[in-house]
């Protein structure tokens, strides 16, 4: 009632000092009054009224200080678990925000490794009060600073050491695949139960686990286990959240757990948000004198508001004994809306206020194979300029941490197979193909109009990663995006995003899945992709080895690489096909069984490189005939490439196109070598060697070379025999196609190829003689394609 | 450094041209003066093909050297823009081996060859075609769609500038020099 007074005392002293003021201005000597001002100053003539006004203002809110009773040792207790960040919430609300790495690791690696410190200082404080303060010594406060280096480093070794474990058992999970998502869980668990058996810190021994085996575990374990774990941990993540805040929201209706005091509770919020501000602050100058990049006042201001309380500190004002604090209940009200404010109002404002203020968000898309690359040649350049000024910096520990990394701890913990080739670069580009051919089912039989069917066109990273709803959902951010949802659409975004450039044109596209299992490619990869996917590699390679021929003309030294009996692409068993060729890797994925390639050959519209190609190849001497029906043509025409692969970069037709336009391949021989399986091959004499020898390479790919070589020479003058008569007339309008490949591989164990395999033999010739529609092979695209199998061994 | 006044006019057009204060300037020369055992020029000592130095002075090591030179992004936008550009150009040069400004296939092989033969395990052919792919996927970034016959002779700099848009290179591209202190006194 006094305040409300107030007013009314103030008005008409300042209505007395108003009336002064006419008589007062024309006194002020000198001065010239300076027009109508806005604004005066005009203290003297409220002070009295303001002064008691404010006093009266003190003395009340005096009224609302904190009345809990309690000492200092209490509040330092509760200090030390009410201003712990907590990984949950941070978790939970960055995820959904997107904000750049750099930041999202800053506060979520705090989270994380702070618990040490509050497991520390929560029990050391709680030990003190139960001590009684008057019994506290000083070598207790010394022994609770040393305890914080035990239990943080030794919740992080016990980690490392399960992790080392861990690692160490995946790699010998090859012939037991269903235990290893068990293994990770049980391992993990294992880890943080330890760490709380020795009261050391459970949430960073669990952290360094995960941390020190990811690489290993990731490489040794198959890809079925990995989304079985990801998927799995992602829920239990989520089902813990619920339930600890669903605890926490019936806490805080049973009033008879907590006591209110606005004193606290206010103060409490104001001070943890001024601190933190403070904390953030102080710390980011010194950090700013080591980084490389300085954390700006936008990232500081994200950090310090950031900064989540959540369901440990609940849980540790829970844990809290009354008899021995007895302002527990106040400690408990003032958590519950503590973590309801941060949660709340901070989680909720948080997405404003990083669009707001423009954080740099998180980039959404894998980087590209250039990207990749400069990369790659940026960090030697920067370690190498380090090593030159003699100065110690990242680069340079980074690189000795990898050195050390691949020599010894890899070898150790890495399955064998997993290890040969583990290259950043190269798993960018073996990610790219798999992406690519995914999207290129994803699309087959959809005619984009935006893509048009030229070659090379924008690989954008935004061209269509709109088009998915999910997309849509993930780029505005809504709530709706759920963990589960963003692990899924990240993957068919993706698809369409980066177009389908990284189709190589030297072959080896497709590259050998040694993650991805039959099973799991059957999911994603359709069998007709499968087959398209081999036929272009195929097509690819033949067309290197044909170019290696001509310049086997001109140099003595036959195919040079071909003949590599590496093992290379291995076929699971399941028939992923791995046609890995030309390039050789040497990558076994230990399915040493069998192989099979299945080539499907697709009438294409090739007219411009053939034309031009086969003149040449006239020259060289290797002599296309093209034995042309007109139901290829008008196929070829109408339903071939231009249609079924509405991603044309992916379609083999682009190779040759591509290649025609990149001037740094004619240099090589003309490559688009497409023996249209129309087409035979009357391979001079001298060249039958050479040609035997690609194909015994080829052979080679699906499994020790085999005794073909005598088939193929067999069945080549057969063929060529039949396709004589048709020779050159047929030769440049042609859409040439498919392969007049005398398939000698025979393989076993995929279904299909049983079936067809008796039939392969006439298969073989059938592509030469007469055109038949394989349409049970490849039933989506149009009927254009033959499908040469390719059986190992004594299938034939 | 020599006390003599010719020797501080030196360094103050160094100064100058590179934009490194004195004390850095003199740490920079005694590191030189131990890379290249007291010699007025390192040796190349790796027989490149042509377009690398046979051998550098100092001028030349501290010009390199002030490529890596934190920018300062208080000197104003079109200053940072200069920064980041001669960053580029010079990441570019290290590319383009012949410097004629655009980097042809054959350069941009040698320099995945390079950066992948560290690992015994991937081969050339590899590299080839992580190469050929790499250069597709920047001359679809850069020229757009392609007719088919159309060429592409090689990446320029401003095709490369296109390529690195979205990339801060100039807060990567960077060794700080503060604390030259701890310069490893062997090598």
């Amino acid at each position: 009632m006094l305040r409300a007074a107030l007013p009314l005392l103030g008005l008409p002293l300042a209505g007395a000092g108003a009336a002064e003021e006419p008589s007062q201005e024309p006194g002020s000597p000198g001065e010239p009054p300076p027009g109508l001002a806005l604004f005066r100053w005009q203290w003297h003539e409220v002070e009295a009224p303001y002064l008691v006004a404010l006093w009266i203002l003190v003395a009340s809110l005096a009224k609302i200080a904190p009345r809990v009773q309690a000492g200092l040792l209490d509040f330092l207790l509760f200090g030390s678990l009410i201003s712990a960040v907590d990984p949950v919430a941070v978790l939970a609300v960055f995820e959904e925000v997107h904000v750049n790495e750099t930041l999202f690791i800053i506060v979520f690696g705090e989270s994380l490794l702070n618990d040490a410190v509050t497991v520390v200082l929560y029990k050391v404080c709680n030990s003190f009060v139960e001590m009684g303060p008057a019994n506290v010594q000083a070598t207790d406060y010394l022994k609770g600073v040393a305890s914080l280096f035990v239990v943080s480093l030794g919740g992080a070794a016990v980690g490392l050491v399960f992790a080392f474990l861990l690692a160490l058992t995946t790699r010998f999970t090859k012939r037991v695949r269903i235990i290893e998502p068990l293994l990770v869980f049980l391992l993990a668990y294992a880890a943080y139960l330890t760490a709380e058996m020795a009261s050391l810190s459970a949430i960073l021994a669990v952290t360094m686990c995960g941390l020190g085996c990811k690489k290993y575990v990731e490489a040794n374990i198959s890809h079925k286990s990995r989304t079985a774990v990801k998927y799995t941990m992602k829920t239990l993540a989520s089902c813990a959240e619920t339930v600890i805040f669903m605890l926490l929201g019936i806490s805080a209706v049973d009033s008879s757990k907590w006591a209110w005091d606005s004193g606290l509770v206010l103060g409490t919020l104001f001070f943890i948000l001024f601190f933190r501000a403070l904390g953030v602050v102080l710390q980011t100058w010194m950090l700013n004198q080591f980084r490389l990049v300085p954390l700006d006042k936008i990232d500081q201001v994200v950090m310090s508001y950031g900064g989540l309380r959540g369901a440990v500190a609940f849980a540790l004002v829970i844990l809290l004994d009354r008899t021995k604090v007895p302002a527990k209940d106040y400690f408990v009200a003032t958590t519950i809306v503590v973590v309801f404010f941060t949660v709340i109002v901070q989680g909720l404002t948080i997405k404003p206020l990083v669009k707001w203020l423009k954080v740099k968000r998180s980039e959404h898309h894998k980087p590209t194979l250039n990207q990749e690359l400069h990369e790659h040649t940026f960090d030697h350049i920067l370690a190498a300029v380090e090593d030159v000024v003699g100065h110690h910096g990242y680069h340079y520990w980074r690189d000795r941490w990898e050195q050390f990394d691949k020599k010894y701890l890899s070898q150790l913990l890495m399955r064998r197979s997993a290890y040969r080739i583990r290259d950043q670069i190269w798993d960018v580009y073996y990610r790219l193909n798999i992406r690519d051919a995914i999207s290129f089912v994803d699309q087959g039989g959809h005619v984009l109009s935006s893509a048009g069917l030229t070659l090379p066109s924008m690989p954008s990273r935004n061209s269509m990663a709109e088009t998915s709803v999910t997309n849509l959902l993930r780029e505005s951010g809504s709530g709706a995006c759920l963990d589960l949802q963003v692990i899924d659409t990240v993957r068919s975004g993706r698809d369409r995003e980066d177009a389908v450039m990284h189709h190589l044109l030297c072959g080896g596209l497709y590259k050998p899945r040694r993650r991805y299992k039959a099973s799991c490619s059957r999911h994603f990869i359709s069998e007709d992709a499968q087959e398209r996917q081999d036929k272009e590699i195929f097509q690819q390679n033949m067309k290197r080895r044909l170019e290696s021929f001509k310049s086997t003309k001109h140099n003595i030294c036959l195919t040079k690489s071909k003949p590599r009996p590496r093992k290379a692409g291995r076929k699971k068993k399941d028939g992923v096909a791995n046609a890995e060729f030309t390039n050789g890797k040497p990558r076994d994925l230990g399915f040493p069984d069998t192989a099979a390639v299945i080539l499907t050959v697709e009438s294409e519209d090739e007219e411009e490189s053939d034309s031009s190609e086969t003149e040449k190849e006239d020259d060289e001497g290797i002599i296309f005939v093209a034995r042309a029906t007109s139901e290829v043509l008008q196929e070829g025409k109408v339903s071939g490439s231009l249609e079924v692969c509405p991603s044309p970069r992916i379609i083999p037709p682009s190779p040759t196109c591509a290649e025609k336009e990149l001037p740094w391949k004619s240099g090589q021989a003309d490559l688009a070598v497409y023996v249209s399986s129309e087409t035979t091959k009357i391979v001079p004499v001298d060249m039958q060697t050479g040609w035997n020898q690609s194909i015994s390479s080829l052979e080679s790919l699906a499994s020790p070379p085999c005794t073909q070589p005598p088939t193929l020479t067999r069945l080549l003058p057969h063929p060529l025999g039949a396709e004589e008569p048709q020779a050159p007339p047929d030769l440049s309008p042609d859409p040439r196609t498919s392969f007049a490949f005398p398939p000698s591989l025979a393989k076993a164990g995929r279904s299909r190829s049983e079936s067809s395999a008796d039939i392969s033999q006439r298969q073989e010739l059938q592509p030469l003689m007469g055109h038949k529609d394989h349409t049970h092979l490849s039933p989506g695209t149009a009927n254009s394609h033959w499908c040469i199998q390719f059986n190992r061994g004594g299938r034939l | 450094m020599g006390a003599a006044p010719s020797a501080s006019a030196e360094v103050r057009e160094l100064e100058g041209k590179t934009g490194f204060s004195s004390e850095q300037i003199e740490q920079l020369h005694r590191r030189f003066k131990q890379l290249s055992g007291d010699q007025p020029t390192i040796r190349n000592l790796r027989k490149g093909p042509r377009g690398l130095a046979e051998e550098i002075n100092f001028e030349d090591f501290l010009t390199i050297m002030s490529y890596f030179r934190p920018i300062d992004v208080t000197m104003g936008e079109e200053h940072v823009t200069q920064s980041r550009k001669e960053k580029l150009r010079f990441l570019f040069h290290m590319y383009d081996s012949d410097s004629d400004g655009r980097i042809t296939l054959e350069e941009y092989r040698n320099v995945v060859e390079e950066l992948l033969s560290g690992n015994p395990h991937i081969e050339k052919e590899s590299a080839r075609s992580i190469a050929d792919g790499a250069m597709m996927e920047a001359a679809s970034v850069c020229v757009g769609q392609m007719e088919p016959d159309q060429v592409y002779d090689g990446i320029t700099f401003e095709d490369f500038l296109k390529i690195w848009q979205g990339i801060d290179i100039e807060t990567k591209m960077h060794v700080r020099f503060l604390n030259m202190e701890t310069i490893a006194l062997c090598h």
